[in-house]
């Protein structure tokens, strides 16, 4: 056993930030920085807090994020002022997710209610799940009786996570999800991270299986799922078994280690605010594997990790 | 902090625990790291935010104040010993679960458990006039009357699991930041006493016996093992919770079990034991740490440098 207690660092500002980068640049880069700091007064970042005066000038028009109270400008969040010509918003720094239809999204049941499972998605309210808008089991036209209300509880308890996709909204906001489809259901043989919503990137597919035997659901909602490769072929698919609560039995240690490999790369990569998909995954995969599983919670080695993914990902794109 | 987990998720981590892969790679006797700085809030007389990787952020402050002495009626105990009273309260920013009245249960639990360890005379110590290992006359300013009241006021700003550990490590490095002002007494004769605070800020006492104070290990059972320094998700799926205090020699200064499972009597021992290994190293390697800071902050100080904090600009 052992423990590691470290010092604070400070925080690394935009501007310290630059400077490092500006060690080797050739001329181009500089030409392009001294265009970017004439622009730098505006680029200057502005925090701010409820209920602070952004601005007492009346010309300025309110966007999201402010409100005006005495003809003032005032923030409705803490986050950074925002400009554009004559507009200012607020970006708030925490984010709850906001959806859009066909949105893949991972969330916890929360309640079990009249024909309808509430689902957390770190949204601002609970998304609804309707009875109606699941695959029931045993044949995908089956109708719908009063015995399948009766055990909802069988399909989806409080608790369990799901994958499931963004269908409509409701007059109060609220998303309606759906699970219409395979690969949409239950969620098992893995485990659970949750990073802000802002990370995870809109991709063309949010269900990746990696190089190392390891699948990964990128939720758009900042909920990813980490699990053991399960082979998926539409028609092997067992409908009896979507519901089950029971893991596969041959889960192995190295199937372990890969999947606690995956989501600490996920965790590198969020701590240090980088946007999350597939590709970046797997070059944070290879450039933890010189790192021991174990050390991978350790701060050093989770910034040395994503600043590797990231080199790795901008030399591919050349 | 989630409040539900699903029956694949509890067998998962179940299962990973028994082969020694935890969710996040550790194995089962590993902590996360923990950051630590003191002296954060000035207007405090010791002060200490520690975080652990992983989520877990905890502000402890130690406040000296004069107050009554306070003496047990029926024994008249007490005459001549200063006091120290805990308090843990759960911000509502840390979890959803802590908005309103969610976290009453949780404030009063860590309270309750501090309140027991660190200002239970009875409960730890050989000599009578200390607490968790503080000496407590030395707090009495003029017995029967006047003493240093230390209230240590825990903060949790953020929860990633382990609360327990974190708020004794904060503790810790607090009260070994605290400096209480000297006080000179006058005897005015007839039993009348007078005394004066003396506003030296380079002439201070420290929490004499701060270093016999004991500090926690949960130790929490998941199937038949058990593991340190759990995250969220691996408490929910926790049996049964052993709270084990210790301190620096290795006694056992407090035991709490939580939580409805059950321990068998073999197993518990082999908690406790571990508990006291793993406490003690603890206690080594976070007061090398506290010292460093101490040390640096002394040098400065000596060399007329300022002592700049991070505080909460710190990442």
């Amino acid at each position: 056993m052992s423990f590691t207690f470290h010092a604070p660092t400070p925080r690394e500002t935009a501007e310290s930030s630059k400077g490092r980068r500006g060690e080797d640049m050739d001329i181009d880069e500089e030409f392009a920085q001294i265009q970017a700091k004439a622009s730098m007064k505006d680029m200057a970042v502005h925090v701010v807090t409820p209920g602070e005066v952004i601005t007492s000038d009346t010309a300025f028009m309110r966007g999201h994020g402010t409100y005006i109270e005495q003809e003032k400008v005032l923030s409705s969040l803490a986050g950074v002022v925002e400009r554009v010509n004559k507009l200012i918003s607020v970006k708030p720094l925490h984010t709850r997710y906001t959806g859009e239809i066909g949105d893949v999204v991972v969330g916890r049941i929360t309640e079990v209610a009249q024909k309808r499972w509430k689902v957390d998605v770190s949204a601002r309210s609970d998304a609804i799940l309707m009875l109606s808008s699941v695959n029931l089991p045993g044949g995908v036209q089956r109708r719908k009786q009063e015995s399948d209300e009766l055990q909802m509880r069988n399909f989806f308890m409080e608790g369990d996570l799901v994958v499931a996709e963004v269908q409509a909204f409701f007059s109060d906001g609220a998303y309606s999800l759906h699970t219409r489809s395979l690969k949409y259901g239950k969620l098992r043989n893995g485990s659970f991270i949750s990073v802000s919503p802002g990370l995870v990137q809109r991709c063309k597919s949010h269900f990746h299986s990696l190089a190392c035997g390891v699948d990964v659901i990128l939720g758009l909602n900042g909920y990813i799922w980490v699990s053991a490769h399960v082979p998926q072929s539409l028609d092997e698919i067992d409908t009896e078994q979507v519901y089950s609560n029971k893991n596969k039995e041959d889960i192995t240690p190295v199937d372990r280690e890969a999947i606690a490999r995956v989501a600490n790369c996920i965790r590198a990569l969020a701590q240090e605010t980088m946007f999350i998909n597939d590709t970046i995954i797997s070059f944070a995969y290879e450039a933890s594997l010189q790192h021991k599983l174990k050390d991978m919670t350790k701060r050093e080695v989770m910034q040395s990790i994503a600043q590797e993914a990231t080199l790795a990902v901008e030399n591919m794109k050349g | 902090m989630p409040s539900l987990i699903s029956p694949a998720e509890r067998d998962f981590i179940l299962k990973g625990i028994e082969c020694n892969i935890r969710a996040d790679g550790r194995q089962r006797p590993d902590f996360r790291e923990v950051i630590l700085e003191t002296g954060v809030v000035s207007q405090t007389s010791g002060s200490a935010r520690v975080r652990i990787a992983g989520g877990t952020d905890i502000l402890v402050s130690v406040k000296a104040e004069i107050g009554p002495v306070q003496v047990d009626p029926e024994t008249g105990d007490g005459a001549d010993k200063g006091q120290i009273i805990c308090s843990v309260e759960c911000a509502p920013s840390a979890s959803q679960q802590f908005e309103g009245r969610g976290a009453d249960d949780l404030n009063n639990e860590l309270t309750q458990m501090m309140t027991r360890i660190l200002s239970n005379t009875s409960a730890t110590s050989s000599s009578a006039s200390s607490a968790a290992g503080i000496n407590l006359s030395k707090l009495c300013i003029i017995p029967g009357q006047q003493c240093w009241i230390l209230y240590v006021d825990a903060l949790v700003l953020d929860y990633g699991g382990n609360l327990m550990d974190a708020i004794f490590m904060g503790t810790r490095a607090a009260i070994f930041d605290t400096r209480i002002p000297k006080t000179e007494v006058q005897d005015l004769g007839d039993g009348q006493f007078e005394f004066e605070v003396l506003d030296d800020a380079e002439d201070t006492d420290i929490v004499d016996g701060r270093e016999d104070m004991p500090i926690c290990i949960t130790l929490n059972k998941i199937g038949a093992r058990h593991i340190v320094d759990a995250s969220p998700l691996e408490e929910l799926c926790t049996e049964a919770k052993l709270v084990v205090a210790v301190n620096r020699s290795g006694e056992l200064c407090g035991l709490q079990k939580g939580q409805d499972g059950g321990i068998e009597p073999s197993l518990l021992l082999e908690m406790i034991q571990f508990g006291k290994t793993i406490g003690q190293s603890l206690i080594k390697q976070l007061d090398a740490m506290i010292k460093a800071e101490a040390d640096s902050d002394l040098g400065k100080r000596q060399r007329g440098e300022p002592i700049h904090k991070l505080g909460f600009f710190a990442q």
